[in-house]
């Protein structure tokens, strides 16, 4: 035999407040109730409003006659409704005074018993369902609001929203996301206590501008925002409004900054979760622009976004169907008089087949971004050294081509087998698949990468340290990590060569990396005047325009076959 | 001794007022027998008798509510009647009326 649950808030014992001064008015009430409630008693008004608040939480109705000795039915009433903390508790009003219902309702009664009494069965039912509904009501009222703020959580405001449209349906509206930059640095910096305050502030500020000019608001997360409004154009001022008691002082010279996203006049024939999305784009698109906190949407987000989603939900049939194509982009050894074709890049591209070529600057920073550039490195590396293999059989020629190592792969523990694998799978030297490692991915687990970098070099690879110069760790850098070649950050060049040109600091990079007795190359070079410059300033390599785009795989070959070998000098 | 029979002869409406007691004639019976007690204790008629109106206001409307519950009939037509003018505060022959609850009380005391 099962024993009941008695720890269940279904199967728990309601308690009702009966304000009651007759003697057979309790005891007919009690019978009535009594199996299924627990009643308590007051006689008077007084005493009605003590129990109530010494135990309003635990109270699920006051069944009030009004005729009391004392204080009235009536005053007992008020004194509840006005009281915001009492304010919720349901409140029958028991009366043969039919003139006074009106009175009674007006001040928040939600029910009457008529005197004489119905039968049992008809109070007990009407008692019920008067509780059901306020337990109902108040489990609504609980979930819909965030309890720190106040504020609507996300589902109900979307259900609000919905709502708004339907009543307001010619109406403009903003869909506006908003929240703190770097919040969570605030959390840290001066405790969870200033960060609550911070956002209590916030939606207080968000609360009163709705109240005044229409619409709601609701905390969808941590510390973003939403808002749904009559369409206003001085959103500078919402901001500046929003903002308004965060920079009081209290953080020091570390203020508290709101970046808004604005889907202004939105169309709602969108899905209104989707507006909300484009908000939170245009957002995201004002991340850390402190002067210029507020973004607008616009159509080219969405096809931006809607092209990301297409590449990363193509991806996997792209590396499937070998979409993915390495191209290759000659370096040259300057050192003598004539440049000697010395190595190559590979570069992935994307032959997509419904959007064309797709170019690397679309998708590379998005696999970054999303981990998929793992695999792509893997097909990259493996596509490289097949061709490298295909070359050395067909037309005998062993050039060195460089690969990308991206960092999720440098924290890869299978890195080096893997390399070793492919190497030994298409019976190349390691000392031909060059890799390329970023000079930033140095910046994080230095001492893991380090690793990595000597374990590889013990095995043959050689390393070129990819975009030097455009990170903060270039110098101590060269110190700690041994590396084969150093190549120039690609805005290096762009810079030094721009209308006043500057080469001192180039200069200064090759002379550094000679001391160190690393070879540089250089990237990016696209005239005779930079290839005559950076030859002047001791530079080893040139890769760039100026010698020859990115090649597909035969036109590299036919280069190959054409250019004085090394051996030809 | 009070019995659901003898009030039914007396004009109570026992099953209505017996509804309102969740059908519990021992609980139904001893309202009763509280309800004529404070009839007959007299306190309505010494507020009448000091002409405090809204005391007897207060006494005759707690009353009203019991015997109303109890369906009590032969006593609720008089003490509903005596109610209204009281709570109007209208002048009238609230001592005839009073006799004639305390008439009907004494007849459901000789029952």
């Amino acid at each position: 035999m099962t024993a009941k649950n008695t720890f269940n808030i279904s199967e728990e014992r309601r308690r009702i407040l009966l304000v009651e001064d007759d003697l057979v008015g309790q005891e007919s009430m009690k019978a009535t109730l009594e199996d299924r409630y627990e009643v308590l008693i007051a006689e008077t008004g007084e005493e009605a409003l003590e129990i109530i608040r010494k135990q309003r939480e635990t109270l699920s109705i006051v069944l009030l006659d009004l005729l009391l000795p004392g204080i009235s039915g009536i005053d007992v009433l008020g004194r509840i409704k006005k009281d915001p903390e009492y304010s919720r508790l349901p409140v029958i009003v028991m009366t043969s005074d039919n003139e006074a219902e009106v009175e009674c309702l007006t001040l928040g009664a939600v029910d009457f018993i008529p005197k004489p009494y119905p039968a049992s069965k008809v109070i007990r039912a009407r008692i019920r369902r008067t509780i059901e509904l306020y337990e109902d009501r108040e489990t609504l009222r609980l979930t819909e609001k965030d309890q720190l703020t106040g504020l609507y959580n996300r589902e109900f405001f979307y259900h609000y929203v919905a709502q708004l449209d339907l009543y307001h349906q010619g109406t403009p509206a903003d869909a506006i996301v908003f929240d703190i930059n770097h919040f969570h640095t605030y959390n840290d910096r001066y405790g969870r206590k200033r960060g609550d305050e911070i956002l209590k502030c916030i939606a207080d500020k968000a609360m009163s501008y709705v109240n005044e000019s229409g619409g709601i608001v609701c905390r969808s997360g941590a510390d973003t925002f939403m808002m749904y409004c009559k369409h206003n154009d001085d959103h500078k001022a919402l901001l500046t409004r929003l903002s308004a008691c965060l920079n009081d002082g209290t953080d020091g010279d570390n203020p508290v900054r709101l970046r808004m996203g604005i889907y202004a006049n939105v169309d709602k024939t969108t899905d209104i979760e989707r507006r909300f999305d484009c908000a939170k784009m245009a957002a995201d698109s004002v991340r850390d622009r402190l002067t210029a906190p507020i973004g607008f949407f616009d159509n080219s987000m969405r096809e931006a976004e809607i092209l990301r989603e297409q590449l990363i939900d193509d991806f996997k049939t792209a590396i499937r169907e070998k979409q993915f194509v390495v191209f290759y982009q000659p370096k040259f050894d300057i050192r003598k008089d004539v440049p000697v074709l010395s190595s190559a890049e590979a570069l992935v591209r994307w032959y997509h087949p419904k959007l064309g070529l797709v170019s690397p600057a679309a998708f590379i920073p998005l696999f970054e971004n999303n981990g998929l550039i793992e695999e792509l490195d893997h097909y990259v590396w493996a596509q490289t050294a097949s061709q490298i293999k295909d070359w050395k059989e067909r037309i005998n020629i062993s050039l060195p081509v460089s690969v990308n190592v991206s960092r999720i792969n440098l924290y890869d523990p299978e890195l080096t087998d893997r390399l070793l694998n492919i190497t030994k799978e298409n019976g190349i030297k390691t000392e031909n698949l060059l890799l390329e490692i970023t000079e930033s991915a140095y910046t994080d687990k230095t001492d893991q990468i380090i690793t990595t970098v000597k374990d590889l070099r013990k095995h043959g690879f050689i390393i070129e340290m990819d975009d030097f110069g455009c990170g903060y760790s270039s110098m101590s850098m060269l110190i700690d990590m041994p590396i084969d070649a150093l190549k120039l950050d690609i805005q290096f060049i762009r810079s030094a060569f721009k209308e006043q040109k500057d080469t001192r600091l180039l200069d200064a990079m090759i002379k550094l990396a000679a001391s160190f007795e690393v070879p540089t190359i250089a990237e990016g070079v696209e005239t005779a005047e930079q290839y005559a410059e950076l030859k002047a300033l001791g530079c080893n390599v040139i890769q760039g325009y100026y010698f020859s785009r990115p090649l597909p795989a035969d036109e590299f070959e036919k280069l190959m076959i054409e250019s004085p070998k090394k051996e030809d000098k | 001794m009070l019995t659901v029979e003898k009030l039914e002869e007396y004009g109570a409406d026992t099953k209505k007022g017996m509804s309102r007691c969740a059908d519990n004639e021992t609980l139904y019976l001893r309202l009763v027998d509280v309800t004529v007690k404070e009839l007959s204790s007299g306190s309505l008629g010494e507020a009448l008798e000091a002409n405090d109106l809204e005391k007897a206001y207060y006494i005759a409307h707690k009353l009203k509510g019991g015997v109303n519950n109890l369906e009590l009939k032969p006593i609720a037509v008089p003490l509903c009647e005596l109610t209204d003018l009281l709570r109007n505060k209208q002048p009238g022959d609230y001592k005839d009326l009073y006799d004639e609850i305390i008439s009907r009380t004494n007849d459901l005391l000789a029952l």
